[in-house]
């Protein structure tokens, strides 16, 4: 992504920064309810694969060879994207999680994460594209310690009385997956 | 003191030691015997369609590289260069004329014979590149585009080793006129896990659903199972469970399997599809087996299939406690775009790395290897009597067959993999 963030006013960027404060803030006290309440109903949460690429020689030089795009079977493309949720499916992991016989979060983990490098990216009437980065520590009984590392693209509807997330893809910095589930509210 | 293997699984498997799951000289005859020895899956025609497209593969823990030679012919090659060892493909799939490897470039063929030797023109005695090239899977062979290779040069054809198991396959495949393919990359995760677990989870264990699962799954699947449910064995190491739906079943219960959320989540266009496969299923696979709504199926040792979420697995051993787990979401191949998406995400949300039953299969997966490991229980084997000896033949289908409670399917598995490692053991 070479685009530069589009200008905003200092309170705009302090409401968007704490609009994912407080979204940080629920998932990490497992307040999962609250945090679907923030999310539109024609929501659509994915998770692009990552796969290793071939490097095309006629790329050689190029930016494009780089490119992480290239790297990413997401929900527009014809691979197998990790994630690719509507609504109803993220109810389904909220619902789960109140469950005691959610086994792999019973005992619930221990998350922390931090929220940074947010940019207002584009301004479509009601729609704002807006980039963030997480690093989420996670921790479980019987289970090793881990973090999660990734990028967060999201489309916010502006609303009255705030942001609510209509769009997120995940992007996940990771070469294997060795984390015991990538099924997290990220 | 290193246990001997008949020690480890009793006469009729009804008995097995943790070390079976834990134990590196196990392991070891492992490789030996079974991995060294099977056919083994390693991708299907589909993601190499033309000459020079290659996808990685997996044989235990040998790396190896699927492609389609100049000649248009499968080939499977170990991924490792005879001059220093370094893997000379790093691609998880692509197109290409040669494999080059980084250390001196010595180039490689997508056949896998060597082409050139940079240094070669500077030296006197020139080696023998017809003798230089990777080493080859011996023995490669598909059946409806499903891809196995194999080290054992003398195995049985893969046909005769699928057996009946291609009666119980084909009442997926050959619903589709087209058949099936295979969507993308394979999600591949790691897990601190034996590679066998998953493998019987898969072979027959469907009676874990609603219980371990219950949090997603409702009791009412598992009165379904209970009513309708078949686990067969077609051989050792080889099972099918599906339900029988009966004759009169509306066609939206019977449909080829693809479970509720799938469906109602797909709208109409889902249901419209659904109706229109199941309409010709009768024709296309015969009466019988258009009532078949399948569960779960294994091919020995490490092969799986979740029909009801239309995907395909492979259990690969990373040593006793480690197994790197590959699965594909497959689809119909003449199943139009948006269906095929809505199947990819049928898949994923519900198994592979990120999926909501599959997160508490992994947990169990998990913590099925710490209880192998601990200490002050070797006289405690695991219990897998459950329905010992009530399987019976069947009049309509191959195999042994029984309700899907009996735990048959695995003690076959380990009455084969017993042998196997006996064989092993003793030096054969
Ligand atoms: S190690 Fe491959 S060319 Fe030397
Ligand atoms: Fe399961």
């Amino acid at each position: 992504m070479t685009d530069q963030a589009i200008a905003t006013s200092p309170e705009e960027q302090r409401a968007l920064e704490r609009f994912y404060y407080y979204e940080a803030r629920l998932l990490d006290s497992r307040q999962y309810q609250d945090w679907l309440a923030l999310l539109t109903e024609d929501v659509r949460y994915s998770m692009p694969s990552r796969v290793n690429v071939q490097v095309d020689n006629r790329e050689r030089g190029k930016q494009q060879m780089l490119s992480v795009a290239r790297e990413l079977e997401g929900p527009e493309g014809s691979g197998n994207p990790l994630r690719d949720e509507s609504y109803v499916h993220l109810m389904l992991r909220v619902e789960r999680a109140y469950k005691i016989n959610s086994w792999s979060e019973n005992p619930p983990a221990r998350t922390r994460r931090m929220v940074g490098n947010v940019e207002l990216m584009a301004r479509r009437d009601d729609e704002w594209d807006v980039l963030s980065n997480f690093q989420l520590f996670y921790a479980r009984p019987g289970s090793r310690d881990v973090i999660y590392s990734g990028q967060r693209n999201d489309t916010l509807r502006v609303a009255e009385g705030g942001y609510r997330i209509a769009r997120r893809e995940v992007v996940l910095d990771y070469a294997e997956i060795e984390k015991p589930t990538l099924g997290l509210l990220f | 003191m290193q246990p001997t293997i008949s020690e480890l699984v009793n006469e009729d498997a009804s008995l097995i030691s943790r070390r079976c799951w834990s134990d590196e000289g196990v392991y070891a005859l492992e490789k030996r015997g079974i991995f060294g020895k099977s056919w083994l899956f390693l991708g299907h025609e589909s993601q190499v369609p033309n000459a020079g497209d290659f996808v990685q593969a997996y044989m235990c823990e040998t790396p190896v590289i699927l492609s389609r030679g100049e000649d248009g012919a499968l080939y499977a090659n170990v991924n490792s260069c005879t001059h220093r060892g370094l893997p000379v493909c790093r691609a998880d799939h692509g197109n290409t004329r040669r494999f080059i490897c980084p250390y001196h470039n010595w180039s490689y063929a997508v056949d896998g014979s060597l082409v050139t030797i940079p240094q070669e023109s500077e030296v006197a005695n020139r080696p023998d590149k017809s003798k230089l090239g990777l080493k080859r899977v011996p023995r490669v062979e598909s059946w409806r585009g499903m891809v196995f290779g194999s080290f054992d040069e003398e195995i049985i054809s893969l046909e005769s080793y699928l057996g009946d198991m291609r009666y119980y396959l084909d009442a997926f495949f050959l619903r589709f006129p087209e058949g099936i393919e295979f969507v993308g990359a394979p999600h591949r995760w790691v897990l601190d896990a034996n590679w066998k677990l998953p493998v019987e989870n898969q072979l027959g264990d469907v009676n874990h659903g609603a219980f371990l699962h219950s949090a997603i799954i409702p009791r009412e699947a598992q009165d379904i199972i209970e009513e309708l449910g078949h686990s067969v064995v077609t051989a050792p190491g080889h099972g099918a469970t599906f339900r029988l739906m009966p004759q009169d079943a509306p066609w939206q219960d019977v449909a080829w399997g693809m479970e509720a959320m799938g469906a109602i989540l797909g709208g109409n266009e889902v249901q419209e599809y659904l109706r229109e496969v199941q309409a010709h299923a009768a024709e296309r696979v015969g009466e019988l087996r258009a009532r078949f709504k399948g569960l779960t199926f294994g091919v020995y040792p490490n092969l799986s299939f979740l029909w009801s979420n239309t995907s395909f697995k492979v259990s690969h051993p990373r040593g006793p406690g480690k197994v790197e787990y590959w699965s594909w979401a497959v689809v119909p191949a003449d199943a139009p775009e948006s269906i095929k998406k809505i199947l990819r995400t049928n898949y994923s949300s519900f198994f592979g790395p990120a999926g909501l039953l599959e997160q508490e299969d992994s947990e169990v997966w998990t913590q099925q290897y710490i209880g192998s490991n601990i200490d002050f229980a070797d006289d405690r084997p695991y219990y897998y009597g459950l329905g010992l000896g009530e399987e019976k033949p069947h009049p309509q289908f191959p195999g042994l067959v029984s309700v899907t409670a009996n735990e048959f399917y695995a003690r076959h598995f380990f009455l084969r993999w017993r042998d196997e490692l006996m064989a092993a053991e003793a030096g054969l």
